[in-house]
């Protein structure tokens, strides 16, 4: 299938640097769906949302802006795969096309390294992308699963700065919301609804390198709770709350010495075994928590 | 002539200035608060609700409605000077719910934008910056994930700053036009010697 819908990809930090996984299965899993993702050379990071703008809001808004004005030069929209960098890049873009005032401030800054912004792309989520009937859309997605992941119960954790604050984002419902779930269950898979869902992974805002116990007492309210339901694994939409499930699992037991063994996956992982991608292809010894036992049940 | 003024100017200028005042109070750290967050706090009425949907709230005493009146009444000290400005996890949580149509989240982002101008800032949030200034990202690539990038079959560094590292440059740039580097090297040096 030749690929109709092409985008700028935009990597972040984390997925590249930690679950390079994600990145690989996120390119094999679009084409295969008609959507062709191509490098954003020299993009850094978004940069980090929770850091940069606690310490000042222009300086987040001229680094993301360089980012995004590298995927204006290729006349492309971006993609992208973490919420973190979704709220940096999305938000800013939408902020700097609305706000002149803004925009003029940023350019400003931009012009010394000979860049400017001109509010020319839109910038996208792969998970909407995936969800958009227009683009891809859950049928389409159905159709191309090789290995459905039968006989597994999956807790979605959305994250919070894809859907949140309600008003600077489009996609619907920030309290019960169900399309990721449409997508996790076009794999084959069973989901479950957990007490807190919306809840906040714990890591956001700075917190986790501020005060590790205080974020990963939030994660642990959430492990518990997805435990409760019955959950086999959790699947998310962002590197950075992966992060806090997964290597956060380990920290919980050496703080407080609870033990879940709680697969964690990004959505391109789930979606990249179910089109019959190896395990060894989505770099899954790279988790914290051993994948192993999940395999079994769904391989 | 029906008038809403009082015959002694004083009194007027006091009772038309319909904010609470103490003597900690700053008129100004409201007006910047406000300016910086894009929301008006001082139409909060302390209903709660953004502290009754806060994940940080039940495992610890940071209160963020007590921060959108401390904002409200420019409580400068009080509210920049406390760790818990510092706990909030940024979940947008309060401000989707808050029935006034504020941005409790965003007020708390212009309060740390004011408690860095004071070099009121954990360290953490500082070495993000240092990273950045030294690779493009705050989390960098490490030889454990390139081995497993190569097997992936991806370049062993991504195509970010970390295979196009002429492109830090432009970052150092916009970075050191807020002498951010600077700063942050500073204040880490003072902090840890």
């Amino acid at each position: 299938m030749t690929a109709e819908h092409k985008y700028a990809f935009y990597l972040g930090c984390i997925a590249p640097n930690r679950y390079p996984g994600s990145e690989a299965a996120s390119i094999r899993t679009s084409k295969k769906l008609g959507i062709d993702l191509v490098p954003l050379e020299g993009a850094s990071c978004c940069p980090a949302p929770g850091a940069f703008g606690s310490i000042d809001l222009n300086v987040w808004y001229a680094m993301a802006a360089r980012n995004i004005v590298l995927a204006e030069q290729k006349g492309l929209d971006i993609a992208l795969i973490c919420n973190g960098c979704y709220k940096s890049i999305y938000e800013v873009n939408h902020k700097l096309k609305h706000n002149k005032e803004l925009r003029e401030g940023v350019n400003e800054v931009l012009k010394e390294i000979d860049m400017e912004f001109k509010g020319t792309i839109d910038v996208w989520h792969l998970g909407e992308l995936l969800y958009d009937p227009e683009i891809v859309g859950v049928e389409k997605i159905r159709e191309s699963i090789k290995v459905p992941l039968k006989g597994v119960k999956i807790a979605v954790h959305y994250g919070c700065h894809l859907l949140k604050p309600k008003k600077e984002r489009h996609l619907g419902s920030t309290e019960n919301p169900m399309w990721v779930e449409e997508l996790v269950e076009a794999l084959g898979a069973e989901t479950v609804q957990y007490r807190n869902k919306m809840q906040c992974c714990g890591a956001g805002g700075g917190v986790r390198g501020y005060d590790l116990t205080h974020a990963l007492d939030i994660t642990n309210e959430k492990l518990t709770n997805m435990v409760e339901a019955g959950a086999d694994a959790v699947v998310d939409l962002c590197p950075f709350c992966q992060l806090q499930f997964d290597r956060g699992q380990i920290e919980i037991e050496e703080k407080f010495g609870i033990k879940y063994d709680m697969p964690v996956f990004h959505y391109a992982e789930l979606l990249g075994l179910a089109q019959g991608m190896n395990p060894s292809e989505l770099a899954l010894d790279l988790h914290a928590i051993n994948t192993e036992p999940f395999l079994k049940k769904v391989l | 002539m029906v008038t809403k003024n009082y015959p002694d100017p004083k009194l007027n200028e006091k009772l038309r200035d319909r904010y609470y005042r103490r003597d900690q109070s700053n008129p100004e750290f409201t007006k910047e608060t406000e300016k910086l967050a894009g929301s008006m706090a001082h139409m909060c009425y302390q209903c709660g609700t953004c502290t009754g949907g806060c994940p940080s709230a039940p495992r610890s005493t940071y209160r963020i409605r007590e921060f959108m009146r401390r904002g409200v009444l420019g409580l400068e000290e009080e509210a920049l000077t406390d760790p818990d400005l510092w706990l909030c996890t940024t979940c947008y949580s309060c401000t989707d719910r808050c029935p006034r149509d504020l941005a409790p989240t965003d007020v708390i982002m212009a309060m740390r934008n004011l408690a860095f101008r004071r070099d009121i800032i954990p360290v953490n949030f500082l070495k993000t910056v240092t990273a950045i200034y030294a690779s493009g990202h705050g989390v960098p690539n490490n030889d454990v994930n390139r081995a497993a990038r190569e097997k992936l079959g991806l370049t062993r560094d991504p195509p970010t700053t970390h295979m196009y590292p002429e492109y830090i440059k432009g970052i150092r740039k916009i970075l050191d036009h807020y002498n951010l580097k600077e700063n942050a090297d500073r204040i880490i040096k003072e902090r840890e010697g």
